[in-house]
């Protein structure tokens, strides 16, 4: 499948790769809790993440074009929330500057709230594409289960990554069967369409999670998944998130 | 609708960030008491295939593209609590897998999707069905009602959300968002209506709801 970019440099070898996956979770999660924190006035602070994060990723040998292309995830809820806002906002006689275009003003405060939210969603998404990257799906899973998430959610976590891929490989056929055959089913008023195709995956995918059952409890499944390899949580672990939050809190308090 | 982070504000987060984990603690408490090892494949294929499906975009006017939401489905499916943990369970792997939907905001996201469109619109499907005629017509009715306010309500709650964090200004995300996803909400209420009767054709045993529906109606004519 066409979707192999979810994994794709997670395998890499870098100094990055190989620290243990609740140190990045933790550190990165400290970054995006004090970044959306910041003042949106801290311009040096928002220019230091951005530079840790440059840095970061450099040294993890992740190609920067793959983070770029995936950090457009955040467009379509940008375009359709937060590029009117300097139109809308009005600060007064005074404030906001004059576009010369029919009388288009575009306003201080208005420009502030834009920045506010491009930096510090941008700022987020590069962190979490920097961790998805650099950490296997099933190591951030084990991450998170001595993170003490619930296991239920690691458990479903789990099977949802392993049959995801197969569901959307059933989609594309079904796709591929549909499109050759002149089906319609793109825009909205295909939605008739579309609810075939998904009721018919649901019932695909509930009796292939039946017959996957059935298939485990015949291999002794009795509820619980046991995984080999645990990872230890070294001196350098703890070194690494202590110097990280300091690094962020210093950018967060002191450079301001 | 997947709030990025840095777009509602702190208080915004924490409020809805509390609201989520308890719901959470609901839906993954019972699942511990009642979800035996039989359903945990069974809903993780479920997850899987919720995810799948909202990949199936369609474009809407003007250059937005609404996909399907699946709440409700899981919710009529599966009962509330089961597509709330379900809903939580797509959206933190959307958000941290693919970065979709932001990290301090992904429990705005779990209240907005998994808890008003989920179990929210759950109980307005249930108050329908009381209310519609009780055939395999009124069911449907009802399914495709509460899907499209499942929709609607989400971006309702999500533009109050936006407001009230300073982001936008209500009076003009409000109708904005709402009016979007009155639209988007017309191929969620057909897309899940038609899912819900094909599964009802070949698997009636798999709508938790409808089965629901039929032993009470059996216990009522044996009473």
């Amino acid at each position: 499948m066409r979707h192999s970019f979810l994994d794709k440099y997670s395998g890499l070898d870098s100094p990055i790769h190989r620290l243990d996956a609740r140190t990045k979770i933790l550190s990165l999660f400290c970054l995006v809790v004090i970044c959306v924190s910041t003042p949106a006035q801290a311009y040096f602070a928002f220019l230091g993440y951005f530079v840790v994060l440059a840095v970061v990723i450099a040294f993890s040998r992740v190609p920067l074009g793959y983070i770029l292309r995936r950090s457009l995830v955040i467009i379509p809820f940008v375009l359709m929330v937060a590029v009117f806002i300097p139109f809308l906002k009005s600060d007064g006689p005074s404030g906001g500057y004059s576009l010369g275009i029919g009388g288009l003003r575009v306003s201080r405060s208005g420009l502030l709230v834009l920045w506010n939210v491009l930096a510090k969603s941008y700022v987020a998404v590069l962190s979490v594409i920097l961790l998805s990257a650099t950490t296997r799906f099933s190591k951030l899973l084990a991450g998170f289960e001595q993170l003490k998430i619930p296991k239920i959610f690691i458990m479903l976590a789990g099977f949802a990554y392993r049959y995801v891929f197969v569901l959307v490989d059933e989609l594309e056929r079904m796709k591929r069967a549909r499109d050759s055959r002149c089906y319609g089913g793109k825009w909205l008023w295909h939605s008739k369409v579309i609810g075939q195709m998904i009721g018919t995956l649901f019932l695909r995918s509930y009796q292939r999670g039946e017959r996957v059952y059935v298939a485990m409890v015949s291999r002794g499944f009795d509820g619980r998944a046991v995984s080999l390899g645990r990872t230890q949580f070294g001196r350098a672990d703890y070194l690494v998130i202590a110097g990280a939050v300091t690094l962020f809190l210093f950018l967060r308090i002191v450079v301001p | 609708m997947h709030i990025p982070d840095g777009f509602v504000s702190g208080p915004v987060n924490v409020a809805t960030y509390a609201v989520s984990i308890v719901a959470c603690g609901l839906a993954v408490s019972r699942a511990n008491r009642t979800v035996g090892e039989r359903q945990i494949p069974l809903l993780g294929v479920t997850a899987a295939f919720i995810f799948a499906a909202q990949m199936l975009q369609f474009p809407v006017a003007g250059g937005t593209s609404g996909h399907f939401l699946g709440a409700l489905l899981a919710a009529v499916l599966l009962g509330p609590l089961n597509a709330c943990l379900i809903m939580t369970l797509v959206l933190g792997i959307q958000c941290l897998a693919f970065a979709d939907g932001g990290l301090t905001a992904l429990g705005t996201n779990i209240f907005n999707m998994g808890i008003i469109g989920g179990i929210g619109c759950y109980y307005l499907f249930q108050a329908l069905k009381l209310v519609l005629p009780k055939t395999r017509r009124g069911f449907l009715a009802a399914v495709a009602i509460s899907a499209w306010s499942s929709v609607v309500l989400a971006s309702a709650v999500c533009a109050l959300e936006l407001a009230v964090s300073g982001t936008s200004p209500l009076k003009v995300a409000l109708p904005a968002m709402t009016a979007v996803h009155a639209l988007i909400g017309l191929g969620e209420a057909i897309i899940t209506t038609v899912v819900i009767s094909i599964v009802l054709a070949s698997r009636p045993d798999l709508v938790a709801t409808w089965k629901l529906g039929r032993n009470q109606a059996k216990k009522s004519e044996e009473a």
